[in-house]
């Protein structure tokens, strides 16, 4: 029986303020050690007894890795904490996907707490910032004692909860790719209630010539077991010119690409009807935008 | 599992606390500074009952180590008051608009109101509806709720 009054597992509380205190600290304890960012999953799971871990390292005294910046792309290290990117996309509505997801993530209160990067580790396949972030050809950096290496999101969901994370590895930063001209981008998902964790969600980013849809990438969470793209539907509409039967045929093929199952929160059927209806909807929505214009 | 010793500065007052590496920050305000403003309800962060700020945002204290939360500067529901007893204008409006029933909300309630009026002075009903979607009424009193944040401005 669990109490989520308290935590009842004991552990050690570990906070260093440097990324290479981290890797020594995940070299010393290896799988005993478990990461925290802003906690909001982790303290979750350790209330329910579904992780036990000697140590806890907690990630967010290294100021070094709370910083979002334009380079190209976005550069969002792996400490700043879902309000300060969500700011940030406010401002810059070339990534106003991002901004639509965090938007409907959890509540404000989980916005002041939470980091994209721990979203992204968590690996659930309803991960809100995932899907615009597929869109925006994001790659994750992971470092490690051995090494540096670079991840396209894709590679790095490897499951449901599953990431591409080795023992002794620590994710430090998030690129996304720089942006074309005339690009728009937008997110939804569908969700029993705003606060809920995802039925369906969607990204599409696309870019716009008249009429013409130039270049399209479209992605998926809470339909398959990580959050994914729908290439076939984007090679319908890349090239084309744009109306509704394009986009109804597009639909069509994304209910056909996604690969949903029964839960407790919707089953496979609704979820395949529903990700062909949204997909139209925030299709539509990343359009107008791409054309600039006003909401 | 050592004690770690935490400085935390609440209502701005400083606390220097031995507190265990799973203690959470609304024990700790509840139990050891007796602040019992905030509410333990669901403890997995869908209620929102535990709301206070830290270093002025709102967060879920059910949530957060106490150890992580070293140094920090916590205002809760009780830290509204003015030192001669005059409660908040937001508190207030609550009262004036009857935006409680049984209560258990209230807190959390007007903590994430003074989060979202703390960024924008006067928030249309749609952004306070957004704002305090993760706060529950099991009362459903959200009317009144969003009425009293509406009437007051900062």
């Amino acid at each position: 029986m669990t109490d989520t009054r308290i935590i009842a597992h004991e552990f050690d509380f570990m906070a260093p303020e440097s990324v290479s205190e981290v890797l020594d600290l995940l070299e010393r304890y290896g799988s005993k050690a478990k990461i925290m960012a802003g906690g909001t999953d982790l303290l979750v799971l350790l209330k329910m007894d579904k992780i036990a871990p000697e140590v806890i390292i907690n990630l967010m005294k290294i100021t070094d890795l709370n910083s979002i910046k334009e380079e190209d792309g976005l550069r969002i290290g792996a400490t700043t904490r879902l309000s300060r990117i969500r700011d940030y996309c406010s401002r810059d509505r070339r990534y106003a996907a991002l901004h639509d997801a965090i938007s409907v993530l959890g509540k404000p209160q989980v916005w002041n707490m939470g980091t994209m990067a721990g979203n992204l580790c968590n690996a659930s396949p309803a991960a809100d910032t995932a899907p615009p972030l597929l869109v925006y050809k994001a790659r994750v950096k992971l470092l490690g004692r051995s090494g540096e290496r670079t991840l396209g999101l894709e590679e790095f969901f490897k499951g449901v909860n599953r990431t591409a994370l080795s023992e002794g590895e620590l994710l430090v930063e998030i690129r996304t790719e720089k942006i074309p001209e005339r690009t728009g981008s937008a997110f939804m998902k569908t969700a029993r209630v705003g606060a809920d964790i995802s039925k369906v969600t969607c990204a599409v980013a696309v870019q716009r010539d008249g009429n013409r849809c130039t270049a399209c990438r479209i992605a998926l969470g809470a339909v398959a077991p990580v959050p994914m793209r729908a290439k076939g539907a984007e090679g319908l509409i890349q090239g084309a010119e744009v109306d509704e039967g394009v986009l109804e045929k597009a639909g069509r093929q994304v209910a056909q690409e996604v690969r949903p199952i029964d839960d407790v929160r919707s089953t496979a059927e609704y979820r395949r009807d529903v990700a062909k209806t949204l997909f139209k909807d925030v299709f539509s929505k990343a359009w107008a935008r791409a054309a600039g214009e006003q909401e | 599992m050592r004690k770690e010793k935490v400085v935390l500065k609440v209502n701005g007052e400083e606390h220097e606390l031995l507190v265990e590496p799973n203690a959470l920050l609304l024990n700790v305000l509840r139990d050891e500074l007796e602040l019992t403003g905030a509410k333990y309800a669901c403890g997995v962060g869908q209620c929102g009952g535990c709301t206070v700020l830290m270093n002025g945002e709102a967060v879920l204290s059910c949530l957060v180590l106490a150890v992580a939360a070293n140094g920090a500067e916590i205002q809760t529901v009780e830290g509204l008051v003015k030192p001669d007893g005059t409660l908040d204008p937001l508190q207030e409006a609550f009262l004036d608009h009857s935006a409680i029933q049984c209560g258990f909300c209230t807190p959390g309630m007007v903590m994430i109101s003074k989060d979202l009026l703390n960024r924008n002075a006067s928030p249309s009903e749609q952004e306070i509806r957004e704002h305090i979607r993760g706060n529950i009424c099991r009362c459903t009193g959200y009317n009144s709720i969003v009425r009293a944040v509406k009437s007051c401005k900062h």
